[in-house]
């Protein structure tokens, strides 16, 4: 009797303390329209998770209110694992019956999200690098707003060649993956057209830490340019050990995708001098719609927007912005609305296209400053070109599913 | 050539790996518990060494503070906790000194941030040796003469002091020590504040190498594990051998076979575990 008794007290009680999270999420679902952040805000990625919600964030309470509903966001910590994401992406759909959602970083996690979402027919906007996204894995809840490797690399390494003709001797250093070969097979491609050589290439695993050893491969074969097609961390490590070695004076250095303001933070002003980056978004760049958020970011949070800042913002809203066209905020409606839209973006005119879900923008290519020459602390780069550059849906192997 | 250079790349490597592991080693030694929390020794030295030059301290005053502050710190660690674990079960030591590690990391992202930084060489050792078209850095080459003199320092301690003779004997009988009227607590936190000091050391050499950021801590605790176990458990002359075998495979790999550099040298390891169980200069 004591012990039914007991068992019987603990079961109220326990369903009584997870009652109420249920009975809001219900509630919830009713009166307002949630935009969900699922980003990696624990682990190696911590940091860009860290400046992807806070631009969510922004972006709902920019947008208020619409179709009589309160906007609200939600944060999800996938931290930077495809399971734990898809895992959360799940609850949040069941349970607290988010359709809209943007973040994802990550480009294994992203993939494995845009599967989930798709499944429960929400919309999901990522800035993911892997051409797959829109490739050969697209589907119908998918978005992206960045760029893929193969205008990361027609807008970086085409005009570099163009800029110096006589820079005939290339070396590269290629992670181990579906990132780096696809970067790696998009540069042999404009190195074969324009007559360039690859006078070699290291590969490297994924989890590699050391580079040293590569710099010493790359001096050997000596190159005119390197062209370094790692990220994140990695590409932070390569830089540091090139520049170690004394490498700047020796040849030029390209860093086809680089993580923008937060990656020069990291190098500081002493490593990025005189390299060129290739990046998907800077503050700097010379559109309305961008001042307009600098100005909005700088008032607000005291700093400038980064890559991983504004794109979230830029997601949030065009999700807001396609719920607000559909008259609904419906997965389905929204996809439909967003499909073709063009709007005033970061980087000027942005077309989202239909066939694959891709976002049409540009891609930067960046140069580095002496710390003398900045005129302010983020002030790291030039910008010296910019453009765009994408595969044909066909030739990206995108069949909607 | 380039096999020179690999080499002589993998001798600066693997002496940054000797500093680290060592000191895993000597305390493994004499208190028989895996200290988890090495790495994390290792990251604050790095960002130690960071912070005090952003205060303006020169390079070499932040080399040794930063060094001499983790020891301290240890030292703290070690008396008001480790010491009333160390008759506990392995789980214990395990436990506690994975919790220090998380700690200490965490602690380092609240103040530091989640992003890294780089670190300065010091402005005399910023240029590069040149010998045809290969480079080699002043600053690299420093770390292999420096690290060198203090093994040789850290020998002759183990080996030729008072203290040095105290430790190994620990290391067979603590029980023998103390009878003999030695105070083994204090070996003990001594031992433990030289051998994080040492991580400490390696992690401030190490910055301006690869820069800081606050996962380097797992990286390297991963490397003198491995370092450890191919040298054998609690030997001296094991880890230097072990850190230059670690370094030297592994930087001649990234010529010989790129993509599978950083698996070499576990790879190294396991045929150090088949053949020798003991690794290559440890006891039983």
């Amino acid at each position: 009797m004591h012990r039914r008794r007991f068992l019987q007290l603990s079961s109220i009680a326990s369903a009584a303390l997870a009652a109420p999270p249920i009975l809001r999420a219900a509630r919830a679902a009713d009166d307002t329209i949630t935009v969900a952040a699922p980003v990696p805000m624990s682990g190696a990625f911590a940091a860009n998770g860290k400046y992807g919600s806070m631009g969510t964030a922004m972006a709902v309470a920019d947008a208020g209110s619409m179709l009589g509903k309160k906007l609200s966001y939600l944060e999800i910590d996938t931290e930077g694992r495809p399971a734990t994401a898809v895992r959360k992406i799940q609850e949040a759909m069941e349970q607290k019956k988010v359709q809209l959602f943007a973040g994802g970083i990550l480009s294994s996690s992203a993939l494995a999200m845009g599967e989930e979402v798709n499944k429960h027919h929400g919309v999901f906007f990522t800035t993911a690098g892997a051409d797959e996204i829109t490739g050969s894995k697209c589907n119908k809840s998918t978005f992206r707003w960045s760029v893929p490797t193969y205008g990361a690399i027609n807008e970086t390494v085409r005009p570099l060649i163009e800029k110096m003709p006589k820079a005939k001797r290339w070396y590269t250093i290629t992670p181990k993956y579906v990132f780096g070969e696809g970067l790696l097979n998009a540069a042999k491609d404009v190195f074969k057209e324009k007559g360039v050589e690859l006078v070699g290439n290291s590969y490297h695993s994924l989890d590699e830490k050391e580079f040293s050893g590569y710099i010493t491969n790359a001096v050997a074969a000596q190159p005119d340019v390197l062209l370094i097609l790692n990220f994140g961390s990695q590409s932070s490590a390569t830089l540091r050990q090139a520049v170690n070695f004394g490498l700047k004076s020796k040849m030029t250095i390209l860093l086809a995708w680089a993580s923008g303001l937060e990656q020069f933070e990291e190098l500081g002003a002493d490593v990025s001098d005189g390299i060129y980056f290739g990046a998907q978004y800077w503050h700097q760049i010379d559109s309305p719609f961008n001042k307009q958020l600098v100005a909005e970011v700088k008032k607000e949070k005291g700093i400038n927007p980064n890559y991983s800042f504004a794109g979230a913002y830029l997601m949030a809203k065009l999700l807001a912005d396609g719920a607000k066209k559909a008259g609904s905020a419906d997965g389905p409606a929204v996809i439909k609305a967003l499909e073709g839209m063009e709007y005033d973006g970061l980087t000027g005119k942005e077309t989202i296209r239909a066939a694959d879900h891709q976002v049409i923008k540009n891609y930067y290519l960046l140069k580095g400053k002496a710390k003398a020459a900045m005129k302010d602390k983020d002030d790291y780069a030039d910008i010296i070109s910019s453009g765009q550059s994408f595969l044909s849906p066909q030739d990206a192997k995108c069949k909607m599913t | 050539m380039i096999y020179l250079f690999q080499l002589m790349n993998g001798i600066g490597l693997g002496m940054l790996y000797f500093l680290l592991a060592v000191g895993l080693s000597v305390i493994f030694g004499l208190l028989h518990f895996v200290n988890f929390a090495h790495g994390a020794f290792y990251l604050l030295g790095a960002y130690l060494c960071y912070a005090l030059l952003q205060y303006g301290v020169g390079f070499w005053g932040a080399l040794v503070l930063a060094a001499i502050i983790v020891a301290a710190i240890a030292a703290v660690v070690e008396t008001g906790l480790l010491k009333r674990i160390y008759r506990l079960d392995h789980m214990y030591h395990i436990v506690a000194t994975i919790g220090l590690a998380l700690m200490i990391q965490e602690i380092v992202i609240i103040v530091w941030g989640p992003v890294g930084s780089s670190v300065p060489a010091p402005k005399a050792l910023t240029g590069a040796i040149m010998l045809g078209h290969f480079i080699y850095p002043e600053y690299r080459l420093f770390v292999i003469g420096f690290t060198a003199v203090l093994a040789a320092i850290l020998w002759w301690v183990l080996e030729g002091t008072r203290l040095g003779a105290v430790v190994r004997a620990g290391s067979e009988s603590t029980d023998m020590v103390s009878l003999l009227g030695y105070d083994i607590n204090r070996i003990n936190t001594a031992v433990f504040a030289l051998g994080a000091g040492l991580a400490g050391l390696a992690g401030a050499l190490a910055a301006p190498i690869r820069g800081v950021d606050p996962f380097m801590g797992v990286e390297a605790l991963a490397v003198a594990f491995v370092v450890v176990v191919i040298g054998g458990m609690g030997s001296y002359t094991g880890a230097l051998i072990a850190g230059l075998l670690v370094g030297i495979v592994q930087s001649l790999m990234t010529t010989l076979w790129p993509a599978g550099a950083s698996l070499a040298i576990y790879i190294a390891m396991v045929l150090v575990v088949l053949v020798m169980p003991r690794g290559l200069l440890g006891r039983a």
